[in-house]
């Protein structure tokens, strides 16, 4: 049976989050110059429901003085879409219907110089579970190829041993996003069927694996909906500072990725509302001023131009879900979940631009390879 | 007589550096710098796009007269990282200038004082002049002096923290000892904390967040460039002693004297 490890349970506070803590409680936490779980906790809870806008205009004022009037940007290209998971919430997931496509290595560098012609200076690699169709020779070879047209290579891939990612690192790859998808061990067999996935330490411990192994960026998450979002919130708050502890020379960010809809029709069984949404990332820029908050095109545009600059300062842009499908010669149509914001890089740069906001494309040096 | 003041052969006016991150745009970047008449901005070369002009702080910089470019090692985690940047900060921009920036922990951006010593000696030996980002400590300083670096740049406070001059007692030993030019950089919120650094005897100061996060950037530009010309013009002009207790404009004992002369 799975666990939740000592050092990331968020039960100490999680009574609180739910509903025991008081307005007051989130008002001192909103005034807190040294906010810590218990804060959070307050700030996660539905008291502070009723102060959004002080918490907006804090976070917005945090994530000004640390990243300035900059947004970041990156663009994820799916390079697969085999997997042998059976993640009840994916449209991946190895019982749909859907055919399964894999960008052959020829395809995946016209979509490299696709995004690299569209300004992009960092990708988000992404395959489903380990198979033999996407395996880590091909990860490593992407890899690679990527590493020779961006400055920035990231990976979103099924979980690898130290010295894989060893391999990944040598390779180019500066960072992973590895979601635990939810950190309460119940919930988390009961969504995942079946596969290598079922392995909740195995994902758990794999982006600490990562940066032992010299990656320099981990990107963590829950998918929101799957459980209860104050437990997973503050376990993931505690796994990221667990992190950060450890291994302080790596960079972590947090993202918000909300489920969505997809092949096989999952309906979330915790709804997270925009407001709740907002609440909960207003909540971690208060609390983790410092560290990189990421919202992808997940959401609708009304939804990232409200959250662009305050609280969020990195975002994903002109994203496809499906395997490739910049290029123009390659395009499926399934992809693992459905885009909100389909808005091209011109009008959401136009977007960031009339809100004071600086788009960023190079945030990264292949030099520090 | 002029005021000036040296890195490596290039002579400056201004004692206002400006940082280039952070800002919304280029345009209100650029106005900024005018707005701050500084002569010397730092760009991070982990900024710097030399394919894609629309992403590139140095097109909008190079548009502009009379500005050295300092590109910065910012994103470093040691000395090999750091000496590369610097490499390539060079070629791209012309400049021997280098700010050489090493903070392994890429969230709070401490400089790591073991490798800062070890990259600047070598690039010093690689004829850069070199200017490191440090902890405020007055042993590391004489230590990059001795490196033969052209200055050295201790923080005020944690970079984009805006907490202020809160290393104020450690810089003051460092000017008392330096012979090189010593710069205040990171952490100033205010253009009051840019005069007294100047006041206390700093060659400059650099700033990025506290005009970049300011409501009006280049109103702020130009607050701090006053506020820089003021400290520095206190310094040179001797601030009175300060004493314990407070001393009366007319003395209490002139009597005494007068009492004398009436024998």
């Amino acid at each position: 049976m799975n666990e939740v490890p000592e050092q990331i349970d968020p039960r100490p506070w999680l009574a609180a989050a739910r509903g025991g803590a008081r307005r007051e409680d989130a008002m001192r936490a909103l005034a807190s110059d040294e906010p810590g779980p218990r804060e959070l906790a307050a700030l996660l809870s539905p008291a502070a429901g009723a102060l959004l806008e002080p918490m907006a205009r804090r976070a917005q004022a945090l994530t000004r003085r640390h990243f300035g009037r900059t947004v970041q940007l990156y663009v994820p290209l799916y390079l697969s879409s085999h997997c042998p998971g059976g993640c009840l919430y994916c449209g991946f997931a190895s019982d749909r219907a859907a055919p399964r496509h894999r960008l052959e290595p020829e395809q995946s560098e016209d979509e490299m110089d696709a995004l690299k012609s569209m300004g992009f200076e960092e990708v988000l690699l992404l395959t489903g579970e380990r198979c033999p169709g996407a395996d880590y020779a091909y990860v490593r070879d992407c890899v690679a190829r990527a590493a020779r047209h961006f400055h920035n290579v990231n990976v979103e891939v099924f979980p690898m041993e130290t010295g894989e990612y060893r391999g990944l690192a040598e390779a180019g790859c500066s960072g992973l996003t590895l979601y635990q998808e939810t950190y309460d061990p119940g919930r988390y067999e009961r969504f995942h069927r079946w596969g290598p996935k079922r392995d909740y330490r195995a994902r758990l411990d794999a982006p600490e694996r990562a940066l032992r192994a010299g990656l320099r960026f981990a990107g963590l998450g829950a998918l929101l909906g799957l459980s209860d979002p104050r437990y997973d919130l503050l376990a993931l708050y505690r796994h990221a500072a667990a992190l950060r502890k450890q291994y302080w020379r790596s960079g972590i960010s947090i993202s918000f990725p909300r489920i969505r809809d997809q092949e096989g029709g999952f309906r979330p069984d915790f709804p997270v509302s925009d407001r709740e949404l907002a609440q909960f990332i207003y909540a971690f820029r208060l609390c983790l001023p410092d560290v990189p908050l990421v919202l992808s095109t997940r959401e609708r545009p009304a939804l990232r131009d409200g959250m662009a600059g305050v609280g969020i300062s990195k975002m994903s842009v002109a994203s496809r879900t499906t395997v490739g499908g910049y290029s123009g010669r390659t395009q499926y149509s399934e992809g693992q979940f459905e885009v909100s914001d389909g808005r091209g890089i011109d009008e959401f740069c136009a977007m960031l631009r009339a809100a004071n906001l600086e788009p960023v494309f190079k945030n990264w040096e292949a030099v520090y390879r | 007589m002029k005021d000036e003041w040296k890195i490596g052969p290039h002579k400056f006016s201004s004692r206002l550096i400006l940082g280039t991150g952070k800002f919304a745009d280029g345009d209100s970047m650029c106005a900024a710098v005018r707005a701050s008449a500084a002569e010397l901005i730092t760009v991070a070369l982990r900024r710097f796009n030399r394919e894609k002009t629309e992403d590139d702080l140095y097109a909008p910089l190079a548009s502009l007269e009379g500005i050295a470019l300092m590109p910065n090692t910012s994103g470093a985690r040691d000395a090999d990282e750091a000496c590369r940047a610097a490499r390539l900060g060079r070629e791209l921009s012309g400049s021997d200038i280098v700010k050489l920036e090493i903070h392994p922990n890429p969230h709070h951006l401490m400089p790591d004082p073991v490798e800062t010593l070890a990259a600047a000696e070598r690039l010093v030996k690689e004829g850069f002049h070199v200017m490191p980002y440090i902890a405020a400590d007055p042993v590391l300083a004489k230590r990059l002096e001795e490196a033969g670096c052209a200055s050295v740049m201790p923080l005020g406070a944690a970079i984009g923290s805006g907490q202020g001059l809160t290393t104020m007692a450690m810089v003051r030993l460092i000017v008392r000892e330096s012979r090189i030019p010593v710069i205040v950089d990171a952490g100033l919120r205010a253009p009051s904390e840019a005069a007294a650094a100047l006041e206390a005897g700093c060659d400059a100061v650099l700033v990025n967040s506290a005009v970049a996060a300011a409501e009006d950037p280049a109103a702020m530009a130009a607050a701090f460039a006053d506020a820089v010309r003021a400290g520095r013009a206190a310094r040179r002009a001797g601030l009175m002693a300060q004493g314990a207790s407070a001393e009366a404009t007319s003395p209490l004992t002139s009597f005494l004297g007068a009492e004398h002369r009436d024998e």
